[in-house]
């Protein structure tokens, strides 16, 4: 015993010494209330009528003064959030939503069946204009049960309806019917006070267009001590260097969208700084018109074939072996993208990988064409557009047209901004080929409002209603495994057909400062500032 | 004096609403939709010809001018296509930071200018003159947009953040915001950079249109007979030479807000700063032709002003010229 005398001091303040490293350590983790997240966007918000707005600067408002019936996580598991429970009859046909008896809208009214119910009429209604009806085809009717249940009842199945309600967009939004009726859409649309009323974790307070956004704490948010943070004050800063120096100067503690060619910059400038990004789940795409308008008149439904790439084999020779995906992803993305072929991108649920069916080959790409007519008699020379909103668009037509001069076909490059492509695009207007990235995707099943024979934003204007019945098989197939051999079918025959044209995945990033806690990063889908707190 | 400026008033209307109806019919010559703008994803042909309607986008070129021209007449500058804001709200949230940072950069051109053309003048053919011209000539070549992102790198990121690298803070009293940040200090903090990045580039201007004024009006006989006479320099140099020498440079300041409210677009978007700049071009993009056009009318009407403004100062500068 005598000899563990001299010891025991040294153990004690050892001892001592852990337990109180452990527990600075516990309170380090300890979420604190209070303070202000302040926010960078690098876009302008649109409006604030959540169902009608365009553009992912609104839906990340939308998030987070908003609540639905439910989330995803990063992992696709779906989660609560105004809904408690819910369960799906045995044929698919209906979906049973248990609500929470405790969620309030902003107004002080409750969220019940009966608001469900006229939310989701309110965005299956033509006259409202929603970009979310499309995906709301398969709902038959919103009955309420009672106050605290709401029953959807579906013409079919549709095995992505929850993925729906949760991340298409901004999943579904409530909206307090008294708030609704009493204020116009206007009024929604300006952001004025009491118009835009959610049940999500915080109220909007101010938007000042141009200048900044404000959304407080709502104190009567159903989580309990939920949301830790009293203010998140978002502003515009559209300039990537600004965007940087404001976040080296800590001005800001959290960028919701960054430019991936500054990525290493900010790595170099902020070692501390929490770069987050994920599975590329957006497509970066050089699509190929396949139809024009017989007529001349945009958007007749009398199509006449595209002078080039309505020929598969002139597809088939630029898109697919024309193309070095490879290159591509390596100037333009500094090797951080995945080349890519299939339809939706390597991210996005139910992909799959069929990028051996397009290698870079140009001497096959111009035996293609020289079937097709083309060669050094009769050159081939179409227009490559593209817009200004991001520089990694530029790079990636020049370097296509790089690549097609190695084949022998020009490719003069148009360079546009984003409000000209999407009318060129959208109306139907002149063009040949076009890069861009366009949506978010996160299932096969949301694509289907890009590409299907119906769909507005099928910009190549293809006609073939084999993909529509790809699109259909595959969204009302309940069975995981069957729907996954469907995608792989789906992937095959677009790669073969080319109606769709992927290059690679498009990498996605957000910054957050060291002292940012508690956010779970889920791309685009999930933007949520609920359990963000400020450990400084 | 008062039927002059009277008269100059009312020459502003015609004024104005020909630069509104030029922009008018510019705006909707440029290819792309406000509609597309408006509906992005959820763009579909039915719901394009629904919003064309509500916005009446769907009648002729000059009904919808003379639709927004009524409105005008009545004191509504209309709203905005993509956010239905009303445009005369917003133009009057956005006005004091462009206001405050032509005044200050304008302010910051004369405070370089200044100097440099009294120096370059009176010592003409000098290494001082060498330096200033040199100067000039330098301020004059680089880009507001260049001198902005240096400006950042060294006092917002080189110097440890020194200043603040963007947003802003109101001068006290500008403020028309719920939540808004308003102090002198922070204020100043601010528009400096900003100023300094508009402001070089006149200042280059002002100071060669002014050192060859000066080096004129410095062999008139008047300022010879002010130094017979035996005044010292100072008065000889600053009241009767430069403020003849003044004049032409007026003038230019005049017609360099012009220029300013074009430098404000490219320094506002650097900075990030929610002033008319950031307006104009964010409607220009989004093809917002109400906001296009509440921007066309706000600048209009302050450079007709301003000129106003400028040709009245002649008076001061040199009481042989009235107006009548």
């Amino acid at each position: 015993m005598r000899s563990m005398r001299p010891l025991l001091g040294p153990i004690l303040g050892i001892s001592l010494l852990l337990s109180l490293t452990v527990a600075a350590a516990t309170e380090a983790q300890t979420p604190k209330r209070g303070g202000t997240l302040r926010v960078s966007y690098g876009n302008e918000i649109a409006h604030l009528d959540f169902h009608t707005a365009p553009g992912y600067e609104m839906m990340w408002v939308a998030m987070n003064v908003g609540c639905g019936l439910v989330n995803i996580t990063p992992d696709g598991k779906f989660v609560g959030d105004a809904a408690e429970t819910w369960q799906m009859s045995s044929d698919g046909l209906l979906y049973t939503f248990k609500l929470r008896p405790n969620v309030l809208f902003h107004d002080g009214t409750k969220v019940d069946a009966a608001a469900v119910k006229f939310s989701i009429e309110r965005l299956m209604d033509p006259a409202t204009g929603s970009g979310m009806r499309t995906f709301y085809e398969s709902v038959h009717s919103v009955e309420v049960l009672d106050p605290s249940t709401v029953q959807i009842r579906l013409k079919h199945p549709y095995a992505f309806m929850l993925h729906m309600l949760a991340g298409y967009r901004t999943g579904l939004i409530l909206y307090s019917p008294t708030a609704t009726q009493k204020f116009t859409l206007e009024d929604r649309k300006q952001g004025k006070p009491g118009a835009v009323v959610g049940c999500g974790p915080f109220k909007l307070v101010e938007w000042v267009k141009g200048g900044h956004l404000v959304m407080d704490r709502f104190d009567k948010y159903f989580q309990p001590g939920l949301p830790y943070l009293d203010r998140v004050i978002i502003r515009v800063i559209k300039d990537p260097v600004t965007e940087m120096a404001a976040f080296k100067n800590g001005e800001i503690d959290f960028i919701a969208s960054f430019s991936p060619e500054h990525v290493d910059t900010m790595k170099a400038q902020n070692p501390r700084a929490q770069i987050m990004t994920g599975k590329e789940t957006t497509p970066m795409v050089a699509q190929m018109r396949v139809t024009v308008p017989k007529d001349g008149k945009p958007m007749s439904k009398d199509r006449a074939p595209h002078p080039i790439f309505s020929d598969g084999r002139v597809r088939k020779a630029v898109g697919c072996h024309g193309i070095d995906r490879r290159e591509i992803v390596k100037i333009a993305f500094k090797g951080q993208a995945t080349p890519w072929v299939g339809i939706i991108p390597p991210g996005t649920l139910d992909t799959v990988d069929v990028n051996q069916m397009c290698p870079y080959d140009p001497a096959r790409a111009k035996a293609l064409l020289a079937e097709a007519g083309y060669g050094p008699q009769k050159p081939l020379t179409f227009e490559l557009m593209t817009n200004t909103e991001k520089s990694v668009f530029n790079v990636i037509v020049t370097v296509i047209k790089e690549q097609m001069a190695r084949i022998g076909v020009t490719a003069n490059i148009r360079l546009v901004d984003k409000v000209t492509w999407m009318a060129a695009a959208n109306q139907d207007g002149p063009w040949d080929m076009y890069v861009e990235d366009l949506l978010s995707l996160l299932t096969l099943d949301s694509n289907g409002f890009l590409s299907t024979t119906g769909a507005a934003w099928n910009h190549t204007r293809h006609t073939d209603t084999k993909v529509d019945d790809y699109y259909a098989r595959y969204a009302r197939e309940m069975d995981p495994v069957k729907r996954k051999a469907i995608a792989k079918e789906f992937a095959e025959f677009s790669a073969d057909k080319l109606y769709w044209n992927t290059i690679s995945g498009s990498p996605f990033y957000m910054v957050a400062q060291p002292w940012m806690k508690g956010y779970t990063y889920n791309a685009e889908f999930e933007v949520h500032y609920d359990k963000v707190w400020l450990d400084k | 004096m008062r039927t002059y400026i009277l008269r100059r008033l009312l020459q502003i209307i015609p004024t104005v609403l020909m630069i509104t109806l030029v922009v008018f019919l510019m705006m909707q010559s440029i290819p792309g939709d406000p509609v597309v703008s408006l509906l992005g994803d959820a763009y579909t042909e039915e719901n394009a010809i629904r919003a064309r309607q509500e916005y009446g986008l769907d009648k002729p070129i000059m009904v919808q001018y003379f639709i927004w021209l009524g409105k005008l007449v009545r004191g509504d500058w209309g709203a905005s296509i993509l956010s239905g804001r009303p445009v005369l709200q917003d133009v009057l949230v956005r006005l004091p930071v462009t206001l405050e940072l032509i005044v200050l950069s304008m302010a910051v051109a004369l405070a370089i200018a200044i100097p440099a053309a009294i120096i370059g003048a009176l010592r003409q053919n000098t290494w001082a003159d060498y330096t200033a011209t040199s100067v000039a000539m330098v301020g004059v070549s680089v880009p507001e947009f260049f001198l902005g992102v240096l400006l950042l790198l060294v006092f917002s990121v080189g110097l440890g953040g020194l200043l603040p690298s963007s947003g802003w803070v109101y001068f006290p009293g500008t403020c028309q915001t719920v939540v808004c940040a308003a102090s002198l200090w922070g204020n100043t903090q601010h528009v400096l950079m900003p100023a300094i990045a508009l402001g070089v580039g006149r200042a280059a201007l002002l100071t060669r249109l002014l050192r060859a004024s000066m080096l004129e009006v410095i062999r008139t006989e008047y300022v010879t007979t002010a130094r017979a006479k035996g005044l010292s320099e100072r008065p000889v140099v600053l009241k009767h030479a430069l403020k003849n020498a003044l004049i032409p440079t007026v003038t230019v300041m005049g017609l360099q807000v012009g220029f300013l409210i074009g430098g404000a677009i490219v320094v506002e978007t650097l900075f990030a700063m929610p002033g008319l700049g950031t307006f104009g071009i964010d409607a220009i993009i989004a093809r917002d032709y109400q906001q296009v056009q509440g921007f066309a009318l706000i600048t209009a009407i302050a450079f007709v002003v301003i000129n106003l403004i400028v040709d009245l100062t002649y008076t001061f500068l040199d009481p042989r010229i009235r107006y009548a």
